[in-house]
């Protein structure tokens, strides 16, 4: 097959997956008694509850966006530029909660903050009352989001930070401090990519529906989730799910026009581009400080406390018992899940980094766009797509959870695709090519093999957010096929605190375990190849 | 009587030397010129006496005032007092040329009806003055180098550092820009620590050429042509 037929396959593929679902929705939120109707949104619009839980949402995005973006970027700059001890610790540390489902976080803290937390062992009911009444509400959700999506900023601020090149900041130095560098070039250089994270931050929050949903401040995505399972109204469901799909559209959509378009060549063209280092000297202590407890605080402290609640075997014993089944389960589809997107992305990946179509634009921004909206419009999409007697054998099996992470998860490991075939010199096929190679051949012997590095990093960050995925596959999950994740939320209302915290505590280590193990052995296999 | 001193300056990259007991005086409005292969050792040279990187033994001397020595930065490149071309300009791509040639002035608190009268005037001396507001990326590369070129020179440095500014340019362009430097040094009277891998531009520039090789010293001269 040639190179362009199998890339055209490719994108009918993820047009599918991805695309199609969305379409069909919205197709369908217009469709009544086979007529075209608005009745839903009329319906959907006439009431002034939805108004407030668009704007609880806005709110809940804003400030989320904002706080991350405000704290990430010291914190960004802090890990990657500075001498700060520990630094790769930090980073490793404060990416966590972003790996884990952030209700887990939520039913953490609850653990502390709660009227019947660790802290009423030592404060008045009334001040418990009192902040109880703060975590349940507004600046919880505010606080737990802002310490689950914080790595995104942190980790977007390194990652730009290392694109700018060493002669520009050098520069700046001859003539100013660290901090006028700073202020001057460095940060308004990697703006596009700080805007970005930050307009990430406010569309994934804005699509949460777990830490909402758990601390009982409403928010749109959750309204069209109570329509689907609560009511079984699917086309208010529907029509609560567009929305969500045209502002995550439109927020991207000036992303596009305004910041990428100002994104720099940085680097410069021989490469080996190492950057400048800033010694903190006498401030060095502080920093370490101020970093050490803020990661205590929203890091260590959470786990802590859940270590500490489930501090029991016979709630280990009965969290086994009453959900080892939807582990295994969970396990395998992340398994299956990763394996698929690092396919799937590396060769979207490829399209877009060959810039081999003129719509590789259009599919990059697509990807970003899925992975940007709510898990639970994803669903919604899916349900509508599939849910046919032609098609019981994606819509009753787990086949459904997998296309799930497909179309939501892509971006992830594209995007991890493009910058590692951004290292590789397009000779290497070009030579592969000369020597009359076919272009899979070419890739399978080639390219794959050099890219081997960012296709391990992207099987674990794919197998991370299949893992711990709980918007899309609350909703499509078949009878007797649901995740460990939804598993725990079901189980939260009625289950003890040790049951739940042993079960956060198995959910956290299944997690983290594969990821540090994948993490020594990359590690080692980097050291080899360097 | 020499400005800058260079005294038994050794830097490592991970074990490896760049620069091995390097000594070098330069006096004030010479015009210096370091040529070597890739990988002498000279653009290590330059980076050291800008601050950017500390050398692991010996030290370095500006203005009577040892600013680095044994593993430590004593005096930050800012306050140097140093101007620099770098090889491939670090203009910066965000900034106008206006905005790239105040940067310094702002950072040394030069105040804004001074910074209004500095610019025009350097950018009108590098014939630069009606591109004031396009962004370096509006730019060719002759004008790319001049805008590199005043913005080195606008806070009136005792001494500028070439990185090899012309080795992307072609024949003609190179000549005419060499030139213009040469201009420029007689009007301003900069000393001038220029480097370079190309013999006839080391001819061209250098009032003294310093050969290196493997991080040392091979011979050094002094051209009589001034």
């Amino acid at each position: 097959m040639s190179k362009k037929v199998f890339l055209i396959c490719i994108v009918i593929c993820f047009a599918v997956i991805g695309i199609l679902p969305i379409l069909f929705m919205l197709a369908k939120s217009v469709n009544v008694d086979g007529h075209f109707s608005l009745f839903f949104y009329k319906n959907l619009m006439k009431s002034g509850r939805e108004w407030t839980l668009i704007g609880n949402s806005f709110t809940l995005s804003f400030l989320t966006a904002l706080f991350t973006t405000i704290i990430g970027l010291p914190l960004g700059i802090l890990f990657a530029k500075t001498d700060l001890p520990l630094k790769k610790t930090f980073a490793i540390l404060f990416t966590i909660p972003l790996l884990i489902p952030p209700y887990i976080t939520a039913i953490s803290w609850l653990g502390l903050l709660g009227r019947e937390g660790l802290l009423s062992k030592f404060l008045s009911p009334a001040m418990m009352e009192f902040i109880s009444k703060w975590l349940f509400g507004l600046p919880g959700c505010v606080m737990i989001l802002f310490s689950t999506f914080l790595p995104i900023v942190i980790l977007l601020t390194i990652t730009y930070l290392k694109t700018v090149n060493q002669r520009l900041e050098e520069a700046g130095r001859l003539v100013s401090g660290w901090a006028g560098v700073l202020k001057g070039i460095t940060i308004p250089l990697i703006m596009p990519g700080l805007l970005l994270a930050s307009i990430l931050v406010f569309l994934l929050t804005l699509g949460e529906f777990g830490v909402p949903t758990f601390l009982r401040y409403d928010v749109f995505p959750v309204e069209s989730f109570a329509q689907f399972s609560a009511f079984y109204n699917f086309g208010a469901a529907t029509a609560a799910a567009v929305p969500l799909v045209i502002i995550t559209f439109i927020v991207l959509t000036i992303e596009r026009i305004f910041l990428r378009e100002k994104t720099y060549q940085l680097r410069p063209a021989g490469g080996g581009n190492k950057s400048s280092k800033i010694n903190l000297g006498i401030y060095r202590k502080w920093f370490l400080i101020i970093v050490t407890l803020l990661c205590f605080c929203i890091v260590i402290l959470p786990f802590l406390i859940l270590f500490f609640h489930s501090f029991s075997v016979d709630a280990y014993k009965e969290a086994i018992s009453r959900a080892g089944d939807s582990l295994f389960r969970s396990l395998a589809y992340a398994a299956i899940g990763a394996s698929m997107l690092t396919v799937l992305g590396f060769f979207i990946g490829y399209l877009i980094h060959s810039k081999k179509f003129r719509f590789w634009r259009a599919i990059d921004s697509l990807t970003i766009f899925l992975f940007a909206l709510s898990g639970t419009v994803i669903g919604i999409g899916l349900i509508n797509l599939w849910n046919r007697p032609a098609t019981n054998f994606i819509y009753a099996t787990p086949v459904i959870i997998i296309l799930g992470y497909l179309a939501q998860y892509t971006a992830l490991t594209s995007r991890i695709t493009v910058s590692t075939l951004a290292q590789i010199p397009p000779s290497m096929e070009e030579a592969a090519q000369v020597s009359g190679a076919k272009w899979m051949r070419r890739i399978v012997l080639v390219t794959a093999p050099m890219a081997k590095r960012g296709l391990i990093a992207g099987w674990l960050v794919g197998y991370i957010f299949c893992l711990r995925d709980m918007g899309v596959t609350m909703l499509v999950y078949p009878p007797g096929h649901d995740t460990f994740p939804v598993r725990i939320f079901t189980l939260m209302a009625n289950g003890s605190t040790e049951l739940i915290s042993a079960l956060c505590v198995i959910m956290i280590i299944t997690t983290l375990l594969p990821l540090g193990i994948g993490g020594l052995l990359f590690s080692r296999f980097l050291k080899r190849g360097n | 009587m020499s400005i800058i001193e260079f005294k038994n300056v050794s830097k490592n990259y991970n074990g490896h030397p760049a620069v091995k007991n390097f000594s070098m005086k330069i006096n004030a409005g010479e015009r210096i010129v370091i040529l070597g292969p890739s990988g002498c050792g000279k653009t290590t040279v330059l980076r050291l006496l800008a601050g950017f990187i500390s050398p692991n033994s010996g030290e370095i001397i500006i203005d009577n005032q040892i600013v680095a020595a044994e593993g430590k930065i004593i005096k930050e490149p800012e306050k140097r007092n140093l101007g620099m071309v770098f090889q491939d300009l670090a203009l910066w791509p965000h900034l106008s040329v206006k905005g790239n040639l105040e940067f310094g002035l702002k950072a040394k608190g030069i105040k804004k009806i001074e910074r209004e009268k500095f610019i025009p005037e350097m950018l009108k001396l590098m014939q630069m003055g009606k591109f004031i507001n396009a962004k370096p990326a509006e730019l060719s590369g002759g004008q790319q180098q001049r805008v590199a070129l005043a913005r080195a020179l606008i806070l009136h440095p005792e001494i500028l550092l070439m990185d090899e500014p012309l080795s992307s340019l072609d024949q003609d362009l190179n000549e005419q820009l060499r030139k213009e430097i040469l201009k420029l040094h007689d009007k301003i009277g900069f000393a001038l620590l220029y480097v370079t891998h190309d013999r006839e531009e080391a001819l061209d520039i250098g009032s003294r050429i310093i050969v290196m090789k493997n991080g040392e010293i091979e011979h050094q001269a002094k051209l009589n042509i001034q």
